[in-house]
């Protein structure tokens, strides 16, 4: 009897890695500048490609990592790369992909010392944009960055932010964030940014035009009747 | 392609581990990160540390440059340059403008590099404290508790002896106002290329073991006191023999046969086109 064997995915470890890592090393040294993953994460099938994409770039057995409580993830991430399961706090890669986790991961995540800072955690969130969400404006600032930058951000990027700051560590340590999409489009955040001017972006930013109508009736209701 | 090695000759296992300390070392810029050196069929001390954080970058589309003291065409530069393109395919050049990532020995090309371009140094001696403490440890430890005293002293001393700065190369900086750090044998013209630049640095020693980065827009300063500033080479009013130029650094060039010493551009990619851009105006 003749088996056929087939590959689970088409993501190559050899081309399909060295350019996810360009892509990352790019936002990693231009934090806030956005790079699209996306059609490498398309060649991985499970239930996040863009972070399996990362997990096949970044890790091995070499290296350990945890995605909270996301068990598939989990799994797939380990049968892909060979990386040890292990806790929060000594975990070198932190995948976040449910709202909420990121509380603990940050409280948590290592941040090195200050002779090994190399030796803390890089955290992966999943940035989600949920439909007529206000967006905040942020200015950053820090290496890979000219003078300043200023853009919209999500509130739950936000709060990670200033969670991360909360911590309050001593340059060098501290932990690198990167931001990916379901999308593929990620943004890193090194420790060395910093940002101020946390703002409420327009109107014309927090609500998609095609909400727009809708939200002008809830805030003015006696609109309604006109359009009655 | 040589068909008998791995794309870009090193195992993937190898390659993640290398990106994973780059980018480390890019999220702390100036700092050190320590990886497993790699064997290469060339002995250490000879760019093997660049030549991995080369390997471990390239792929298709990139156009890779390799100079040597700023010649594209010495045996160092020449060799691997070969080496890469038989076990990538990928395309080279000498014109510093199209080249993706250049690996460079101990020089900053003259044309400034632009966002997108990597420049990759081969380092000698990463650690800009070894030459006032010899234990590792040591210097990890002073590194930690940013205490650059000695070396300040050291700076101190050459001025009372010699009433000026005497280090040619390798002139310690401070990254971000937090790690000094060793920016290879580059001539101190290089210092303040490092500065605020476009593109990204990234510098390795494979010997010691270390990678190190200065991601683009980054301050860099070199080590001065306030009443005496830091200061590049000077030249003299002397010209590059070959495309006159009065601006870049210049080799000295010795002929034995006449006794007779000149002046030349180190960037050679940089000298030739300026002189064919002469002679095209002469005609």
């Amino acid at each position: 009897m003749k088996t056929s064997l087939s590959k689970k995915h088409d993501f190559d470890a050899v081309f399909d890695s060295q350019k996810v890592y360009r892509l990352v090393l790019e936002a990693l040294s231009h934090p806030t500048k956005v790079v699209s993953i996306q059609e490498h994460a398309n060649k991985l099938q499970g239930s996040n490609p863009a972070y399996l994409a990362l997990a096949m770039t970044l890790l091995d057995n070499e290296v350990s990592f945890n995605t909270c409580e996301n068990r598939q993830l989990s799994d797939e991430i380990s049968s892909l790369t060979h990386a040890t399961r292990t806790v929060v706090e000594e975990a070198d890669f932190i995948f976040v992909s449910e709202a909420g986790d990121w509380v603990a991961v940050i409280e948590h995540a290592q941040c090195g010392s200050l002779a090994n800072p190399h030796s803390s955690a890089t955290v992966i969130v999943q940035n989600k944009q949920n439909s007529g969400a206000p967006l905040n404006q942020l200015t950053f600032r820090g290496p890979g960055i000219d003078a300043r930058a200023t853009v919209l951000v999500t509130q739950t990027v936000k709060e990670i932010l200033e969670l991360r700051d909360a911590q309050c560590y001593e340059y060098p340590q501290g932990i690198d964030l990167i931001f990916v999409s379901d999308e593929g489009a990620l943004f890193a955040i090194p420790r060395l940014v910093s940002f101020d001017g946390a703002s409420q972006a327009d109107d014309s930013f927090s609500f998609p035009p095609f909400l727009q109508a809708l939200r002008s009736l809830f805030e003015e209701p006696s609109k309604l009747k006109e359009v009655e | 392609m040589s068909k008998n090695y791995n794309y870009a000759f090193l195992d993937e296992g190898s390659k993640r581990e290398i990106r994973r300390a780059t980018l480390k070392a890019v999220a702390i810029p100036g700092y050190q990160v320590p990886f497993g050196s790699r064997e290469l069929p060339i002995g250490r001390g000879w760019g093997t540390g660049g030549i991995q954080l080369t390997l471990s970058l390239i792929g298709p589309g990139d156009v890779l440059k390799v100079i040597d003291q700023g010649s594209d065409e010495s045996v160092n530069a020449v060799n691997i340059k070969k080496f890469v393109g038989l076990c990538t395919d990928i395309e080279t050049t000498t014109e510093t403008p199209e080249a993706t990532l250049i690996q460079s020995r101990h020089r900053i090309p003259e044309i400034p590099l632009k966002n997108g371009q990597i420049l990759i140094f081969q380092v000698p001696l990463p650690e800009p404290l070894r030459i006032v403490e010899a234990r590792e440890e040591v210097t990890k430890k002073m590194h930690a508790e940013k205490d650059y005293a000695p070396l300040w002293l050291q700076l101190y001393e050459s001025l009372i002896r010699y009433k000026k700065v005497t280090l040619a190369s390798e002139y310690p900086c401070l990254v971000e106002g937090r790690y000094m750090m060793n920016p290879s044998p580059i001539p101190r013209f290089d210092n303040p290329k490092l500065h605020k630049a476009e593109c990204l640095y990234l510098f390795g020693a494979g010997r010691e073991k270390k990678i190190y980065a200065v991601p683009p827009y980054t301050d860099v300063v070199s080590l001065a006191f306030d009443d005496v500033p830091f200061e590049i080479e000077s030249f003299g009013g002397k010209h590059c023999r070959l495309c006159g130029s009065t601006d870049t650094y210049l080799d000295e060039v010795f002929d034995q046969q006449s006794g007779k010493r000149f002046h030349q551009c180190s960037d050679t990619s940089y000298c030739r086109k300026l002189s064919s851009q002469k002679a095209q105006n002469r005609e």
